[in-house]
């Protein structure tokens, strides 16, 4: 996989840009920095930074191009501190970048206008919005408030986002009382009132289970699909990438590594496949070493990893050779593939530092 | 005989435990260095604002002193006051000891080799240690800028009755606080009832005022004056007491008195503290938590 | 404006359900809070036993003093009760990051970040405060003439605002160091100035503390000006100081406004 690190992936070069279609967010050389303050271990140490505190700029994301277009339906995967999250409140405001321009639905989001706010969401899994101690109902009439949302048609939007997510009965319901799925279902109906163009999602699927998982899914697409509502979502579960996404950026050390579909990362990352043999018997060594290709034993059962171009010539001999009784030829899973494209770039970063010093 | 063994043992790992509180706790007092060097100061604003109050009072009223304290000796004895204080308040001990009843972090106390009460006692003066390390300035600056306001030197009988009614009102702090703290065990909720104790506390401890000034407040009972009911009780022993031994209000066999008075309330709480946590928790694994 | 007004009864009612259905909560936080005061009031009934007025002349004998005393208690509960609970919940949404939610709705972040939670056992010490009033008023030497009554709650209003002003910059603070645990005993030490005639600051110390209090932090303008214009006559300085009053108000309401836009601003925002 040497060729993932020789050169970066870069989807959104100007072409590309330019072919998105009536684009709502146009991001350019965007980049945050923070000052952190070194908190030093030590009772000397800490008398010392009394008077003297050391410090150093943190670069959380640094110099991000993006364009996405209206209806999209983006995912922003990477690995934990990438910048996800901190490119997420840049784009709806929360803070201010150090450089580089952003434009979400025309306004510039840290200007914090009321017109752009009321035009979009912002949720944020691991964060409850709605009011602990009361009824969702409540924290839904607030929105209605909140976001000057007529009431015949508050009323409309909300009776469709419940009844799609069967939730009608826990609104009645003080929030506290509620579990983790049911919370979040609320936060995405609350979220969703005031039918805003474009909607952020912070790892929305977090600590749901199956189910849940499943729900918000079905949820998130119908919605998206009917209201033609761009959609950028963080997420570490790769089951929320392939049920909603068709395009992936993928951020890793505050930069983007790469940008386009899903598909596409599955095609170009995918060196392999997975190929399972169920044999009549348990094989013995030299059966395995025969294949010759490296496999793991589970019982009767060989999985091998075989080089996608030699797939084709490979394949028909290894089913002519006796005892097999059934195959199946598979992708890597996306996790592996996402995992590995991480690593690589780690391994990148490492090997660059290496050489700087 | 193992016992004996592991005596001198266990009285080195106590020193370290102690030696390694004090320093987190210091180095997490340096940290936030804002609060730090503001917060000793700021304590002494209420009394600022209560020395005026007195100022004014003695400048319209036409008695020397009210219940035998100048202005000077009311100044004073605001100022000392922050001294028993800084000794016998407790801040957080009854809600800490609730909560961890509460979120069952209590329970690690009842499966570990350590006593509760003995583990509260020693983070406790290892954090009125570091809190005297860091307020002996501020307090020593307050204190010569006031020297004005204080009489002489007390001689060494009265110097050493204040510093053990110091250390009695350390202990008689601690173990009140303390018992009322394993009332969670009892009662979800024990901020009201800490509330109430502090208002209690407040009024009767003499931090608002000299409990003297309660000499003339009658209370139902002929010749039993408020102040006459409040020298019986724990409170007054939280605050006012080490400030009028200084003063030189308490002297020969009333201090005795007094001071047999505190050391007994302190025995009391004490054991009350240990029946609390005994009763506290057999009821707490019988329920479950 | 109205929909400001409408969002503010939205989160009042909201309160009012939520402390209805911590009931025994509530009647304990009222209790708490009127036991704390009748201790004071107790305190101050003692002194009066000693003393016929609080510094010599200054006209602050029992009656006028308790009228002093019931509006510090009715503009602290106001602040207590609409503007506290909100600015003590701040330490703990920029902690968890909960101001994020609040940024990116489309209402004024500094409206909704101080009037969101009411305390409405707050307001328990106000009513007694308006008890109080009731008692001391019409036992004073001189009742307060009309212009008194008109000027009375526009002053009440002023002192609020120097005090609301205030929360908001302390709130503001707690924004910019990220943590601020002690927002309320700053708060404790700062009002405790207020409550007490301003005449009781005098002397080599007092008159430069009584200045700072009063053009710096304007501090001792908050309860000393609406009780001097309703337990003492009026005279020149009584004018002088309802022209402070004003001023200092509509200072500290800009202050806080720009103190607070920067705090945002410069919001770093919880890490994920």
């Amino acid at each position: 996989m040497v060729f993932l690190y020789t050169r970066r992936m870069h989807n959104s070069d100007p072409s590309a840009a330019a072919a998105v279609s009536d684009p709502v967010i146009r991001v350019e050389a965007l980049a945050k920095e923070y000052r952190v303050y070194d908190k030093p271990e030590g009772l000397a140490a800490s008398v010392r930074s009394l008077f003297h505190r050391t410090s150093r700029v943190v670069e959380a994301v640094k110099g991000v191009d993006l364009t996405v277009g209206r209806g999209e339906f983006v995912a922003l995967l990477g690995p934990n501190g990438a910048g996800k999250t901190t490119l997420l409140k840049l784009l709806s405001g929360i803070i201010t970048p150090s450089r580089g321009t952003a434009r979400v639905l025309g306004h510039v989001p840290w200007e914090r206008a009321d017109d752009f706010r009321r035009r979009f969401a912002l949720v944020m899994g691991q964060r409850n919005q709605l009011w602990w101690d009361l009824p969702a109902a409540e924290s839904f009439r607030l929105h209605q408030e909140i976001y000057r949302i007529e009431p015949s048609r508050f009323e409309r939007t909300r009776d469709e986002l419940v009844d799609m997510l069967g939730v009608r009965r826990l609104i009645l319901q003080p929030v506290r009382e509620l579990s983790l799925g049911e919370r979040m279902k609320l936060e995405l109906v609350a979220a969703l009132l005031h039918e805003p163009e474009v909607l952020f999602l912070d790892e929305p699927t977090i600590g749901l289970d199956v189910v849940a998982q499943h729900t918000i899914h079905e949820f998130l697409r119908g919605v998206q699909s009917r209201r033609r509502m761009t959609v950028v979502l963080t997420t570490h579960y790769m089951k929320d990438v392939a049920a909603l996404c068709e395009r992936v950026v993928v951020i890793t050390r505050g930069d983007i590594l790469y940008d386009g579909s899903l598909a596409e990362i599955v095609d170009r990352f995918t060196t392999h496949k997975i190929v399972t043999l169920d044999l009549d018997e348990v094989p013995d060594q030299a059966t395995i070493e025969r294949f010759g290709f490296p496999c793991e034993c589970r019982g009767p059962q060989v999985i091998m990893r075989i080089d996608r171009n030699r797939i084709a010539e490979v394949l028909p001999e290894i089913l002519g050779s006796a005892g097999v009784r059934d195959v199946s030829v598979e992708d890597v899973p996306l996790e592996e593939i996402v995992a590995e494209l991480f690593r690589s770039d780690a391994r990148d970063a490492a090997a660059s530092a290496g050489a700087a010093s | 005989m193992s016992d004996a063994v592991a005596r001198p043992a266990a009285a080195f790992q106590g020193l370290r435990t102690w030696w390694t509180m004090l320093k987190i706790s210091l180095e997490e007092r340096l940290v936030y260095r804002g609060d730090f060097a503001l917060g000793t100061l700021m304590r002494f604003l209420p009394i600022v604002t209560q020395v005026f109050l007195w100022t004014a009072v003695f400048g319209a009223t036409s008695r020397a002193d009210i219940g035998g304290y100048t202005r000077n000796d009311i100044v004073a004895y605001y100022l000392l006051t922050m001294v028993t204080r800084a000794f016998s308040s407790m801040p957080g001990l009854a809600g800490g000891i609730a909560r961890s009843v509460r979120d069952g972090s209590v329970k690690k106390f009842l499966v570990q080799p350590v006593d509760y009460v003995s583990f509260l006692l020693a983070a406790r003066v290892a954090h009125k240690l570091v809190y005297y390390a860091v307020a002996v300035l501020p307090f020593a600056g307050v204190f010569f800028l006031c020297r004005g306001y204080f009489p002489p030197v007390p001689d060494a009988t009265t110097i050493a009755a204040f510093l053990a009614s110091l250390v009695l009102s350390f202990l008689l702090g601690f173990f009140m606080e303390a018992t009322l703290g394993m009332l969670g065990f009892w009662f979800m909720e024990v901020s009201s009832i800490v509330f109430g104790y502090m208002l209690v506390q407040y009024l009767l401890s003499g931090h608002m005022f000299p409990i003297d000034l309660l000499a003339g407040v009658p209370t139902g009972v002929a010749g039993v004056s408020l102040a006459d009911v409040v020298r019986w009780l724990p409170f007054e022993y939280t605050a006012y007491f080490s400030s009028a031994v200084w003063l030189g209000k308490v002297r020969g066999a009333e201090l005795v008195r007094s001071l047999a008075i505190e050391a007994a309330w302190v025995v009391v709480m004490a054991v009350a503290c240990r029946i609390a946590w005994r009763r506290g928790t057999r009821r707490y694994s019988a329920f479950g938590g | 404006m109205n929909r400001y007004v409408a969002i503010f009864l939205t989160f009042a009612r909201a309160c009012l359900v939520r402390d209805m259905t911590f009931r025994a909560n509530f009647i304990l936080e009222c209790v708490t809070s009127l036991g704390w005061m009748s201790m004071n009031l107790a305190f101050y009934l003692l002194v009066f036993t000693f003393t016929p007025e609080i510094g010599k002349g200054t006209g602050w004998s029992k009656e006028p003093f308790f009228a002093f005393v019931a509006t510090g208690l009715i503009i602290n509960s106001i602040v207590q009760a609409f503007f506290m609970p909100s600015a003590e919940e701040l330490t703990e949404m920029v902690r968890t990051g909960g101001l994020d939610a609040v940024l990116v709705q489309p209402l004024d972040a500094q409206f909704l970040l101080s009037m969101h939670r009411v305390d409405f056992s707050a307001l328990a010490n106000g009513l007694v405060g308006v008890g109080l009033l009731a008692w001391a008023v019409p036992r004073l030497d001189q009742p307060p003439p009309p212009v008194a009554w008109l000027l009375y709650p526009i002053l009440i209003v002023c002192g609020v605002a120097i005090l609301y002003g205030f929360v908001i910059m302390l709130a503001a603070a707690t924004i910019l160091m990220g943590r601020n645990q002690s927002l309320y005993d700053f708060w404790f030490y700062i009002t405790n100035f207020s409550r007490y005639p301003a005449e009781i600051y005098s002397g080599p110390w007092g008159g430069p503390l009584r200045m700072l209090c009063t053009f710096v932090i304007p501090i001792l303008l908050v309860v000393n000006v609406p009780a001097r214009v309703i337990a003492q006559p009026l005279t020149g300085q009584t004018w002088i100081g309802v022209a402070a009053a004003v001023i200092a108000a509509a200072a500290s309401l800009v202050a806080s406004r720009i103190v607070f836009q920067r705090a945002i601003a410069a919001y770093r925002s919880a890490s994920s």
